[in-house]
């Protein structure tokens, strides 16, 4: 008799067990290896303080899409993925994601949510994205090169020909060091970096629902104008024409260069991997002043038909908490809470503030072929910025770029 | 080909009472080539099979699929941007197998003579084939590197240039140097295949025609190079096939750069199907290429076949 008892009570302990084992989750998340410098550290946290668990892969940049794309159709999609804000809409239309419109309605701080993500989050009024990480693009200086220029270190260009007088300023320290710097064959840096001039002027290079393409326009050739002619003058490196995005922020870390349009993203790299560069960092000016910025940042998004939807709440609800943003940010990815930014950022470094306002301020291009027209390297837009900042034919590099997006938009997803 | 159906001809002639060893060994050979067979059916047959239903289907990497019949072949013939990557493919061919040919004879016409170290030469120019075609690219990526890499620096600092000179931001500069580039990785192995010809030819035949008075041209002219037909046959189909498939070198050097100018048929087929995720419109035009690849093959076969017709 005893040894039944304790027979039972073994299998009851067994069992108890085997209950606790599977009541504890795993997750599989991805994120793109821009997310690297933020995403480890907060699946950890989440980790420790957890019985579910999130379990992570780092993805290349230019794979995600493809690899996401490739495993859903093999069965093998992760539950959740960090993704690029401005696919989201392409993934829903696909009908890739899980329809979460209940859930994040659900969200008492939803309205505080940054509006660029949840915009590009919506498909045909439904949600499929929430805001993860964000990113807003930004104009960076080098103070120390300023100051040996002759010009105020602590003040940045507020306008283009602004712009241009201090690129030129430093370049005249001549030797290997340039005014100013871009990925002149990077289509996704420069409708990160390169569209708010024109917005700040107040352009648009696409119509507000994403239906036309606006290519042609005076604050679009203004923009070209600053760009071309400090390509004329020299201040530009050489190997800003073939740039394929490598040396987007690399070139600026070097430490030659006086100005750069970059990210956020440059704040918590720079404070962590050059700390001897003395820089500043202001908004992405217009022709005559104003101001605008890309509101970037990955959305998460949930897999069709994941059984492990809960995890992914208990994580994305730690990541919405002060805890969680205040450890993004301080990785460098902006608050993407607006009740909680200033909350999060206030013992960071006060450059982040610019940085988040410019977020708070920015825009985000709506379109189900954004990959299509803009961000793949023989797309239309990656072909016409290096033809009108490099090429002889301003015009015409203009005119066929407009007909090739329009022939892509009308076309579809060829769905 | 005409050589196996004359001995499939005669084969009536022999006695009947040997038929039933060479049914045997009918079955011994099937079984022999089976593994063949069969890897030829899961590897080739079956995926051009799938290749050519998807063709049939708007087929997106992600969602559903739908049959929409030959939609993707007329829309083939309004694609502009592959008819340009096409013609830019033939020129790209042209040029490169010209380039090419005008490398690796000369290189096997020195190799094939005995003469000292000449396993030492044929080692050295057949090496560069043995580097798989993007690693080569990567290393060319950053020898053509206008800042990090040999010539543009190097060109600066012998005065050859006042600054420094971006070789892959123009089209000429950047596709010659993947011209330079291609010829230093394959003309090796169109050596070594060019040198099996040339050894291949009786030295009877040279040394009857040096008694002859024939000069070097014209024991060249009217004895290796008809002697050659096959191997120089081989040697530019296999050339002209490569050439048309080019993807690696122009993905990675020059990601169809400058201004995809730059950007082949196969580059294109790939942008369809991985960039913009159009798989059935991908499988479409793959289906076009390979008969476009098919036709010009049977050209060169039929151009470079055996005059006698043997």
């Amino acid at each position: 008799m005893k040894r039944l008892t304790s027979l039972l009570a073994a299998t009851a302990t067994l069992l108890s067990m085997t209950a606790l084992a599977s009541a504890a989750e795993t997750a599989n998340i991805w994120v793109r290896a821009d997310g690297s410098n933020f995403m480890p550290q907060i699946v950890e946290a989440f980790n420790k303080s957890h019985e579910n668990q999130i379990k992570l892969d780092i993805i290349p940049n230019a794979e995600l899409v493809q690899k996401y794309a490739t495993s859903a159709a093999g069965g093998t999609a992760p539950d959740g993925l960090s993704l690029d804000l401005i696919y989201t809409p392409a993934f829903a239309a696909a009908g890739q994601l899980e329809d979460i419109t209940d859930w994040a309605k659900s969200l008492p701080y939803f309205k505080d949510l940054s509006p660029a993500h949840v915009k590009t989050g919506t498909y045909k009024d439904r949600i499929y994205g929430l805001p993860f990480s964000a990113d807003s693009s930004v104009l960076i200086w080098n103070k120390k090169l300023f100051k040996q220029a002759g010009l105020d270190p602590d003040k940045g260009p507020t306008n283009f020909a602004e712009i241009a007088a201090d690129a030129e300023k430093v370049a005249g320290l001549g030797g290997d060091i340039k005014g100013f710097y871009f990925s002149g064959a990077c289509g996704g840096c420069n409708i990160f970096t390169f569209t708010p001039l024109i917005w700040a002027s107040g352009g648009d290079i696409l119509s507000e629902d994403g239906s036309k393409a606006t290519l042609d326009t005076p604050q679009m050739r203004d923009a070209i104008a600053l760009y071309r002619g400090m390509v004329d003058k020299g201040l530009v490196p050489e190997g800003a024409k073939t740039d394929s995005g490598a040396n987007f922020f690399a070139a600026f870390a070097a430490g030659n260069i006086g100005i750069a349009p970059s990210g956020a993203f440059a704040i918590g790299a720079l404070n962590t991997q050059y700390k001897d560069i003395d820089y500043g960092v202001t908004f992405l000016p217009g022709k005559d002043g104003g101001s605008s910025s890309f509101a970037g940042g990955d959305n998460f998004v949930v897999t069709k038909g994941t059984p492990k939807l809960a995890v992914l709440k208990e994580f994305l609800d730690y990541a919405y908490s002060l805890e969680g943003q205040t450890l993004l940010a301080s990785r460098g990815s902006l608050p993407v809470r607006g009740d909680l930014a200033k909350e999060a950022l206030k013992d960071l470094d006060p450059r982040y503030q610019v940085a988040a306002e410019a977020m708070a301020k920015g825009r985000t291009p709506y379109s189900v072929v954004f990959n299509d027209i803009i961000n793949s390297a023989n797309g239309p837009w990656a072909q016409m910025v290096n033809e009108v900042f490099f090429g002889d034919d301003v015009d015409g590099a203009l005119a066929n770029a407009q007909e090739t997006m329009q022939g892509i938009i009308d076309a579809g997803t060829g769905q | 080909m005409s050589s196996i159906t004359a001995k499939a001809g005669a084969m009536p002639s022999q006695p009947v009472r040997r038929r039933a060893k060479v049914d045997r060994s009918h079955w011994v050979g099937l079984l022999y080539i089976a593994p063949a067979i069969l890897l030829v059916t899961v590897f080739f047959v079956i995926p051009l099979g799938m290749t050519a239903w998807m063709s049939l289907h708007n087929w997106p990497l992600m969602g559903q699929h739908r049959f929409i019949g030959l939609d993707n072949y007329l829309a083939i013939t309004k694609d502009t941007r592959f008819w340009n990557a096409l013609k830019f493919t033939l020129y790209y061919t042209v040029i490169v197998t010209i380039a090419i040919f005008a490398v690796a004879f000369p290189l096997a016409l020195f190799v094939e003579k005995p003469r000292p170290m000449a396993s030492v030469y044929r080692t050295a120019f057949f090496m560069p084939v043995v580097v798989g075609f993007a690693s080569a690219s990567l290393l060319w990526a950053w020898l053509l590197n206008v800042d990090s890499g040999l010539f543009s620096p190097a060109a600066q600092q012998l005065g050859l240039t006042e600054k420094k000179f971006n070789l892959i931001a123009t089209f000429n500069p950047a596709f010659w140097s993947i011209i330079v580039m291609v010829v230093w990785k394959v003309a090796g192995f169109t050596m070594v295949i060019l040198m099996t010809g040339l050894q291949s030819i009786p030295t009877e035949l040279q040394e009857a025609a040096k008694i002859d008075g024939a000069n070097a041209w014209q024991r060249f002219r009217t004895i290796t190079l008809p002697l050659m037909r096959r191997t120089v046959a081989l040697a530019l189909i296999l050339s002209v096939a490569g050439s048309i498939l080019a993807f690696d070198q122009f993905y990675i050097l020059l990601r169809g750069g400058p201004r995809n100018s730059t950007i082949t048929a196969v580059y294109w087929i790939f942008n369809q199907s991985f960039v913009s995720f159009k798989l059935g419109y991908g499988a479409a035009l793959s289906m076009v290429l390979l008969v476009i690849l098919v036709v010009l093959s049977l050209i060169q076969l039929r151009l470079l076949r055996n005059p006698e017709g043997t």
